[in-house]
């Protein structure tokens, strides 16, 4: 339930920093959440990841359906992937992981259990 | 916090945690460097989470297909309300009360939607690519500082400052311009700067110059004297005018043949003796490189020949095929002014179009406005060269080229009197002649285009018309006018030297007084048309005038398309709009026509060949689907080739006979000494390089057809290619008729950049289409969506909406309603 509750707080300050600041805020916010959580580092390493994963799939599809694609498409084709979907796999792998290693890094600088 | 205190479990121990502790910092800092990666480019590649980040990122370009664009904007800047109507095609139709607000307004869309293309463009005409790419672009941007294309931009943009009115002009384009860049933010950056990593920069009246001089440079910057004096340094005076005579047989002039010239004001000057004027090489001195030209079509008929009884007008500008597009369609209007048409991103005003009175529409003159200079330095002194028996001190610049990555680059680049010394001992480049070379260029002068388009967008009749034309200067521009009257009307515009006999033909030398460019052809004297009687006028590209016209000049002309469409025209019996559009489409080949049967006639013998069938049963017209096509053109390269290859391949620039005159010989001609492979011990005949041009051909393409079809679009290759080349963000293989021998000039990378056909009558009826969208952004649903209506050959209809500030039209998508506060 707190790692559930960890993820959600995760996705939703990582929506409202990014509003202001660049991208690398997720690895500031996933690490400073997960500091204050402290869960254990591999719990906390899935929060992490699902926490920015989801905020990035969210954003993503947020600005890719309403474009039905367009961009997606030509994006996908300069990184040499067969389709939008894997540009869009991309972003969430490459959001969740910085989240996900941000979040255990906080999680062992202050390990309690 | 309580949520976050501790509740229960077992507490881990110290040691653990403090074991924990230290792979935590470890952590932290494989994530630090994690992130720093993603957000550092490293060679190609950009940084990645930086671009793959949805927020900020690429995505942040991602357009909403159904995204509404109406809107309330508030300028401080403004003099008064206005209005911006976005019609279905998102064309913005700008409607406000003073000039100043038009142009600012015109700056401010521009950039709205173009402003990476503009920046782009301008970076190149400046020679400042590499700071932005870093060394890729370093021998373009040396090239760029060498040929003076800086030094050009602020000469004019001192004449243009020097006038209030384009003063004015240009000042309320920059500030609008520069108001959409300050109200940017990363995340709202165009696309292309976030992939190469940089960033806008203000945007200054400089670079509306810089622009006009890239174009300038496009259009005129080629030039023949170095090929020509090598051709002068190996061939016979005789063969010199047989195989590249100054006027080609038959032309169908620009200025048709008969119309009568006014007397020149100047006489001709006389010709210094070639040993002065032109300094003598040998074939040693040349280096080898080549290049691709270019072309365009205009052309005009008389209300007297359409079936309307109004005027039509047809422009088709053959220009490199990039995203995003050259163009950006615009209507403009303000007191006095309601114009429609192709604007450039970049400058302000409409380049080619129509207002409520005339139609215009340009193609390029190709007269010789550029010369080289042999310089003859001082020895041990770098600072002097001599001129006239004297040491004179050349002047210099000091070019300081930027390069992403490395240290700033400095060049200094003398100036002699004739213009920037292009080629010295400390820059050559491959193919040039390696000698000290000044270039004298019309473009380097002082010459305020903007008023032309300024007096030329408020037009009411001819003479407005040609009090506009006079002041453009360079490139100097086939410049082709209808109106509502029915009147027709041609001119061979630019400023022009009067000339002595072959000046400027050949590398000349520069320390002689007697090469100089002297005086200036008074402009009103330029070639010009008025309602002939043939009915109609048209411009290809070709040579200007027939003999008669009195100063001598030469240029790089084509004839090919200018005989076509000349045929067509006067075959023509009551002209439509649809006559007009399916000339513009038109893939029938005269040159195939003309020597196809000479060909074939060589190969009469020839039996079980599939592809000679093919040409049997040919129409010589090169659709996009026809095989036969590309049988033809790959035949007649051989061919062209099998001919000159031997003798002529080392010319620099590959400056072979042209088309037209090698077609010409080969039906006049033949036994003509040069269809002999010199290098082979038998004398070959015409029939000979025929046969064998047959075989290469037949070999390559049985090889071709292995990997691909053999239809003609899919060899040639029709491309619209991105501004950065990501072939993500462009268009190949485009199904397409046409080549440069056609007056469907569908080439490569370079074709008909934008259509347009307008019929001058009570109620103007305009058609146009280009290659692209009017967004320059590769996320919107505008970029690209006028490309297939324009591989089909089809038009849109254009919406000219009168010179109101309240409009109802059906076709409006969009409104900006827009106050000064």
């Amino acid at each position: 339930m707190r790692a559930f509750n960890t993820t959600v707080i995760i996705l939703v300050t990582c929506a409202l920093a990014e509003w202001l600041l660049p991208w690398w805020s997720i690895a500031l916010v996933a690490f400073t959440v997960s500091v204050m959580a402290a869960l254990r580092p591999g719990k906390a390493f899935l929060t992490g990841m699902c926490g920015v994963g989801l905020w990035w799939l969210i954003a993503a599809l947020y600005r890719d359906i309403p474009n039905h694609h367009i961009l997606s498409t030509r994006m996908a084709e300069l990184f040499h992937l067969p389709g939008y979907g894997f540009y869009i796999a991309l972003t969430v792998l490459i959001g969740a992981l910085t989240g996900g290693m941000a979040a255990a890094a906080g999680a062992l600088v202050n390990r309690k259990r | 916090m309580a949520y976050y205190r501790r509740s229960s479990g077992r507490d881990v121990s110290f040691r653990q945690r403090l074991r924990s502790r230290s792979w935590g910092i470890f952590l932290i800092i494989v994530t630090i460097a994690w992130v720093w990666l993603l957000n550092t480019a490293i060679g190609p590649l950009p940084p990645l989470g930086k671009i793959l980040d949805p927020v900020s990122g690429a995505l942040a370009a991602a357009e909403p297909e159904n995204k509404n664009y109406t809107d309330e904007e508030r300028f401080p800047r403004l003099k008064g309300n206005a209005s911006i109507w976005w019609d279905d095609r998102m064309v913005p139709h700008i409607h406000a009360a003073s000039e100043h607000d038009v142009y600012f307004l015109q700056g401010y869309v521009h950039a709205y939607f173009r402003l990476w293309q503009m920046d782009m463009q301008t970076r190149a005409a400046a020679g400042r690519i590499s700071e932005v790419v870093g060394m890729k672009a370093f021998d373009f941007d040396r090239k760029q500082r060498r040929k003076g294309m800086l030094y050009a931009a602020e000469n004019s943009l001192r004449a243009a400052e020097s006038d209030s009115r384009t003063r004015a002009m240009l000042d309320a384009y920059t500030e609008g311009i520069n108001t959409y860049i300050s109200s940017l933010s990363y995340r709202r950056y165009p696309l292309e700067y976030k992939l190469i990593g940089f960033e806008p920069e203000p945007w200054t009246n400089l670079k509306c110059m810089l622009l006009l001089k890239y174009m300038a440079d496009d259009l005129t910057g080629k030039t023949d004297d170095i090929p020509h004096s090598y051709l002068r340094s190996i061939l016979s005076p005789g063969d010199l005018a047989l195989l590249y005579p100054d006027k080609i047989e038959g032309s169908t002039p620009v200025i048709p043949s008969g119309t009568a010239f006014d007397p020149p004001s100047l006489g001709r000057p006389t010709a210094p003796p070639d040993s002065v004027a032109f300094p003598v090489y040998r074939s040693t001195d040349f280096g080898y490189r080549r290049e691709e030209g270019k072309g365009s079509n205009n052309w005009a008929v008389s209300g007297s020949r359409t079936a309307s009884g109004a005027a039509i007008l047809c422009n088709d500008p053959h220009l490199g095929l990039n995203l995003p597009s050259l163009w950006f369609e615009t209507q403009l209007q303000c007191l006095g002014m309601n114009v429609y048409g192709a604007s450039l991103p970049g400058a302000p005003g409409v380049i080619i179009g129509f207002t409520d009175s005339v139609a215009w529409g340009l193609t390029n003159n190709y007269r010789d406005v550029k010369d080289y200079y042999e310089i003859r330095p001082v020895k041990g002194d770098e600072s002097k060269y001599w001129f006239a028996g004297k040491q004179v001190a050349y002047t210099t610049r000091t070019e300081r080229i930027g390069i992403k990555g490395k240290d700033d680059f400095i060049d200094t680049v003398r100036y002699t009197i004739h213009g920037p010394l292009i080629y010295d001992e400390h820059y050559n480049e491959k193919g040039s002649l390696k000698r000290p070379l000044a270039m004298c260029w019309m473009g380097h002068r002082a010459s305020n285009e903007i008023m032309a388009i300024y007096k030329l967008n408020r037009a009411k009749g001819y003479e407005d018309f040609v009090n506009g034309i006079l002041h453009f200067e360079c490139p100097a521009q086939n410049m082709i006018y209808a109106d509502r009257a029915g009147n027709i009307a041609l001119w061979g515009q630019g400023q022009f030297v009067n000339k002595w006999k072959e000046q400027g033909e050949y590398v000349m030398s520069g320390w002689d007084s007697a090469t100089l460019w002297r005086e200036l052809i008074p402009m009103r004297e330029n070639p010009h048309a008025l309602n002939p009687a043939q009915g109609f006028l048209s411009s290809a590209n070709q040579c200007v005038t027939d003999s008669t016209y009195p100063y001598w000049y030469n240029g790089d002309y084509g004839e090919l398309r200018a005989w076509r469409i000349n045929q067509a025209l006067a075959e023509m019996p009551k002209v439509t709009v649809e006559d007009m559009f399916a000339l513009q489409n038109d893939d029938y080949s005269v040159l195939a026509g003309t020597v196809l049967p000479v060909m074939l006639a060589h190969s009469r013998d020839v039996q079980g060949n599939r592809y000679l069938d093919t040409m049997r049963r040919w129409d010589s017209r090169l659709q996009a689907a026809s095989m036969a096509g590309s049988i033809f053109q790959l035949w007649w390269r051989n061919l062209y080739l099998g001919i000159w290859g031997d003798d002529l391949g080392r010319v620099p620039d590959n400056l072979m006979p042209s088309t037209e005159r090698t077609m010409q010989l080969l039906v006049t001609q033949p036994d003509l000494k040069y269809y002999d492979d010199r290098r082979t011990k038998r004398k070959e005949t015409l029939r000979d390089i025929v046969l064998h041009s047959l075989k290469q051909t037949t070999d390559s393409l049985d090889r071709r057809a292995k990997t691909q079809g053999l239809e003609w679009y899919i060899g040639k290759n029709t491309s619209v290619t991105h501004l950065a080349k990501l072939p993500a963000f462009s268009y190949n293989k485009l199904r397409t008729g046409g080549w440069g021998n056609t007056v469907n000039a569908m080439k490569g990378d370079h074709g008909p950049s934008w259509r347009m056909v307008v019929q001058m009558g009570h109620e103007i009826e305009a058609y146009g289409v280009y290659p692209g969208g009017q967004s320059g952004n590769p996320g919107s649903p505008y970029y690209a969506d006028y490309l297939q209506h324009w591989v089909d050959g089809k038009y849109y209809k254009l919406l000219f909406l009168p010179n109101m500030s309240s409009q109802h039209n059906d076709r409006i998508k969009y409104t900006w309603s827009i106050k000064p506060e």
